[in-house]
């Protein structure tokens, strides 16, 4: 019941929140956002011809008008066309966001399984050689641009240039075998990258943690190392750990990542949502940001649960 | 660390292979080549983009396409008949169409069956651009050309009732009445906006009919993402033998691509078509190279150096040139900058005396713009420069005309300003406008520094960057920027579609976004616009040509040189200009035993 109340409570207190992100949002898009009229007339088109454009796009209406539009949309999950393909929104996120999920899941997961236990591993050695090593590779992974490590990759991996091993490109998955090969390269690349990131984050968690008094204590009593790590301190850490993950995942699910979907030729919905960036397509671009701030606001509830299981101290108020 | 080197290694040996035939293709004949973006849309009425064109051209059918091989460019009959009957006074052509030709199965048809196409989806197609609820784009085709279009939108765009000037005389027949002599029109019967589309289709699909094409043309799509698209050949269409000499075949400079053994075989010659859409040059350049994915594409300019061992003639590098075969091919368009001359500060000013002296400005500018510089840093020295706005594709450009208008001259340059009073003092400030990125950057620098050679202040060449290419057209079609650099493809190979750029009529937001208005001119073109290819009109062209030249309202034009490279055992000869994908259907896999033998899909022997 506890629970239940907390959640409907953190629900209604989300709403506020995904109308104030999708009105700033929306603003951003209406006055600084790419106006789309012109990409959609001819080469020679007549002042009449741009404002029936203008009128397609809706753009002669008021703009509380549009808003109230978008909210109406978001509330009947009736997303709208594309401007540029015609294509439902509702479809176009349905098709892409599975493919983006699919690619960037395994790198999210690995990257933060080896960050955790890299993390736990320098902390362990804390000021020595393996420590020192550990940062220094997590130093370097940061410091390399994602793009060059994408193309390294591909260069080293998939193409006639290097061992040739995997697609240099696309998705044509039909079975899990298809499956590994096309998403190997892109979570090598992303692990690569992620790793320096997560590695530096954990191991400081881990390193705070283990100046507690009750880490102290344990040691007193002789506790081993192992046992120490992986059942008390690892355990204790879960907070912002979980924190971490979980407010990664919207981005992860919706955003996708336009680098790796670009570059390999994946058509996931990192590349769509850019496209419509750059080419101003509203309807996919409101749909995206309205669907990130509510499953941000998932996230956070979820979260808060989390932290009560992993801590049963927290109390859900 | 270590647990992270044996899973990836794990991964790559149980990998093992790159990839592997898809199962789906074995045996299979699949052509695959690679385009640098994609179409947004593949509704013919919204083919704006060479992307969208290349495809819509090959899904649907067009009254008239381009001979294969023929350069010049030639038209022939495709859905048509035969070419079309025109009236004496050349106000009527009636077209007659091939019986028999069926739209492919889809849904949108009772009982899925596609029907045949008749007139009056001709008809219907072309209207279409005029019914503002299909966002359509290929208008200005037609309008103020065939008669009626105008008075049938405004009357509420009533598909059920067409206007006179375009009819469907019976199921075969169409005949298109035009307000004056139009004779690009049967260009304009070749391009993807007049594909013939099923009304029964557009209706079934609504706003996603973009995205499912049911057409009549020689192949069908299978599947179409942002990454890919995948198309089939359509069994049912009008295959019949390939008559090389019929499609322009000349030996002489296209008998090393090998296309002679298509000669009397029947096409199409593969199972599968596929273009992938790669915006990214080195990803597209690792795709192509590798050779089982990509079997045509693009030298990345980048890699022009590396690739090619000579450009003038083209001939590739050594290691390259055992896989691949090789063609340049002079663009059909050219890119330029226009001045605004609406602007006060540039162009035309109620002040006759300041008028000229904003005329001296502009030939000045356009002195100490240095083509040849341009050519070489950014279109390796491969491009053409040329004087005006007559480009070397179409058969009006005139070889002789003087260059001086391309042939950089500093020292004239800062002479004509300091006659005309023009200092560092009262020189007006140039807004730059261009789409964010680091070549559009680059190209303001080099402007820039050319005009601080010729004596503009460093501080009055302003660069104004947008986000897109959308916002920057805004501006210019709003007449907000004094200069608009650009890029025109050709529409079809007429000198009229590069000269009606600066037609009066056309003024912003029009095509004529320099707003030029010189009522000589406009007479001239509207003579010309009646006028079938003639020495009369190739004179008239020319003159125009000369007075965009002595008004200086353009920098221009240098046509670039697109070179395209496949692999050895693919039989075509591309052209990604106004044929656009035309050559698609004849495209041929080579096997070991001849173009027909069925080989592992798209696997390439690359020692």
């Amino acid at each position: 019941m506890e629970l239940l109340q907390y959640s409907l409570r953190k629900i209604a207190t989300g709403i506020p929140l995904v109308i104030g992100v999708t009105l700033i949002s929306f603003l951003l898009m209406v006055y600084f956002g790419p106006d789309k009229t012109y990409e959609l007339v001819g080469k020679n088109p007549t002042a009449e011809q741009i404002a029936e454009v203008r009128a397609e796009l809706g753009y002669d209406q008021p703009v509380a008008v549009r808003y109230l539009d978008y909210l109406r949309e978001l509330v009947t999950l009736d997303l709208g066309f594309s401007d540029s393909t015609g294509e439902r929104v509702s479809a176009i996120l349905a098709r892409t966001i599975p493919i983006s999920a699919a690619v960037a899941l395994p790198g999210f997961i690995l990257g933060n399984l080896f960050g955790v236990l890299l993390g736990l591993f320098a902390a362990f050695y804390r000021g020595v050689w393996p420590d020192k090593f550990i940062m220094a590779a997590a130093a370097i992974g940061m410091s390399i641009s994602f793009l060059i490590v994408i193309i390294a990759f591909q260069i080293l991996l998939s193409s006639s240039y290097g061992l040739n091993l995997f697609p240099v490109r696309g998705w044509d998955v039909h079975s899990i075998g298809d499956y590994v090969l096309y998403v190997t390269v892109p979570t090598l690349a992303t692990v690569f990258v992620a790793l320096g990131y997560n590695t530096r984050f954990y191991r400081s968690v881990i390193v705070e943690e283990t100046t507690r008094d009750y880490v102290r204590t344990a040691r007193a009593f002789g506790m081993p190392a192992g046992p120490l790590y992986y059942k008390l301190i690892l355990k204790n850490c879960m907070i912002p750990i979980i924190t971490r993950i979980m407010f990664s995942i919207p981005f992860v699910v919706i955003s996708g990542s336009l680098l790796i979907e670009s570059y390999f030729g994946i058509p996931g919905v990192g590349k769509v949502t850019y496209d419509a960036i750059v080419t101003g397509d509203q309807p996919i671009l409101k749909a995206v940001v309205a669907l990130t701030a509510v499953l941000l606001v998932a996230v956070q509830l979820l979260t808060d649960i989390m932290y009560r299981w992993v801590d049963p101290r927290v109390a859900l108020k | 660390m270590r647990f992270l080197f044996l899973l990836t290694a794990a991964l790559l040996i149980g990998c093992g292979s790159n990839g592997g035939p898809d199962p789906e293709l074995a045996g299979l004949r699949v052509y695959h080549h690679s385009a640098d973006g994609a179409p947004t849309s593949l509704d013919p009425a919204q083919s704006a983009t060479a992307y969208a064109n290349l495809v819509v051209i090959n899904a649907y059918d067009t009254l008239y396409s381009y001979k294969y091989l023929a350069r010049p460019y030639e038209l022939k009959p495709n859905l048509a008949a035969a070419m079309p009957e025109i009236s004496d006074d050349g106000l009527v052509y009636t077209v007659q169409l091939k019986p028999g030709t069926r739209f492919i199965d889809d849904p949108a048809f009772p009982d899925g069956k596609g029907r045949e196409v008749v007139a009056s989806d001709v008809v219907y197609s072309i209207l279409r651009h005029f019914d503002p609820t299909v966002r359509p784009q290929g208008a200005w085709l037609w309008q103020g050309r065939v008669a009626g279009l105008e008075e049938w939108k405004a009357a509420g765009s009533d598909y059920d009732r067409p206007p006179d000037g375009l009819r469907a005389v019976d199921r075969y027949t169409l005949d298109i009445r035009l307000e004056a002599p139009y004779p690009q029109l049967l260009y304009t019967l070749a391009m993807g906006y007049s594909a013939v589309v099923p009304r029964e289709a557009v209706d079934y699909y609504g706003r996603e009919f973009g995205l499912r094409p049911v057409g009549s043309g020689p192949f069908r799509v299978t599947s179409y993402d942002t990454a890919r698209i995948v198309l089939e050949p359509n069994r049912n269409w009008r295959w019949r033998p390939v008559d090389l000499a019929e499609e322009g075949y000349d030996p002489d400079t296209q008998a090393f691509t090998g296309i002679a053994a298509i000669d009397g075989q029947t096409p199409p010659f593969v199972d599968r078509l596929m273009i992938s859409f790669i915006t990214d040059s080195a990803a597209r350049w690792n795709s192509f190279t590798k050779g089982n994915e990509i079997q045509y594409a693009g030298v990345p300019v980048e890699l022009v150096d590396r690739v090619l061992a000579s450009k003038n003639p083209v001939r590739l590098a050594p290691k390259y040139e055992a896989r691949y075969q090789v063609v340049s091919d002079i663009e059909a368009g050219f890119v330029y900058s226009a001045f605004n001359m609406a602007d006060e500060d540039f162009g035309y000013h109620p002040d006759p005396e300041q008028q000229a002296r904003n005329r001296v400005l502009r030939c000045a500018m356009i002195r100490g713009f240095d083509w040849r510089r341009r050519n070489d840093s950014f279109y390796f020295d491969l491009g053409v420069v040329f004087p005006g706005v007559i480009p070397p594709v179409v058969p009006e450009f005139d070889p002789d005309l003087s260059l001086d208008s391309v042939t950089r001259d500093v020292a004239g340059a800062k002479r004509m300003l300091a006659e005309a009073g023009w200092t560092a003092d009262n020189l007006p400030t140039m807004t730059y406008g261009s789409v964010g990125g680091v070549r559009s950057r680059q190209f303001y620098e080099q402007f820039r520094a050319w005009m601080m050679e010729i004596g503009y202040p460093r501080e009055k060449i302003v660069l104004k960057q947008f986000a897109t290419f959308g916002d920057l057209n805004k501006q210019w079609r709003e007449s907000r920027l004094p200069l608009i650099s650009a890029g025109w493809g050709l529409d079809y190979p007429d000198a009229e579609n590069t000269l009606q750029l600066f037609y009066g009529p056309n003024g912003a937001p029009g095509s004529n976004s320099s707003n030029y208005n010189n009522p000589e001119y406009d007479v001239l073109y509207e003579q010309a616009a009646v006028l079938l290819p003639s020495p009369e009109r190739t004179r008239i062209y020319r003159r125009m040509n000369q007075m965009l030249i002595d008004d200086c309202v353009a920098v221009t034009g240098l046509s670039r040189t697109r070179i395209a490279v496949w692999h050895r055992e693919v039989l075509m000869y591309p052209s990604a200009n106004i044929v656009g994908g035309f050559f698609l259907p004849f495209v041929a896999l080579a096997g070991d035993n001849g173009i027909l033998e069925r080989a592992e899909p798209a696997r390439l022997t690359l020692n």
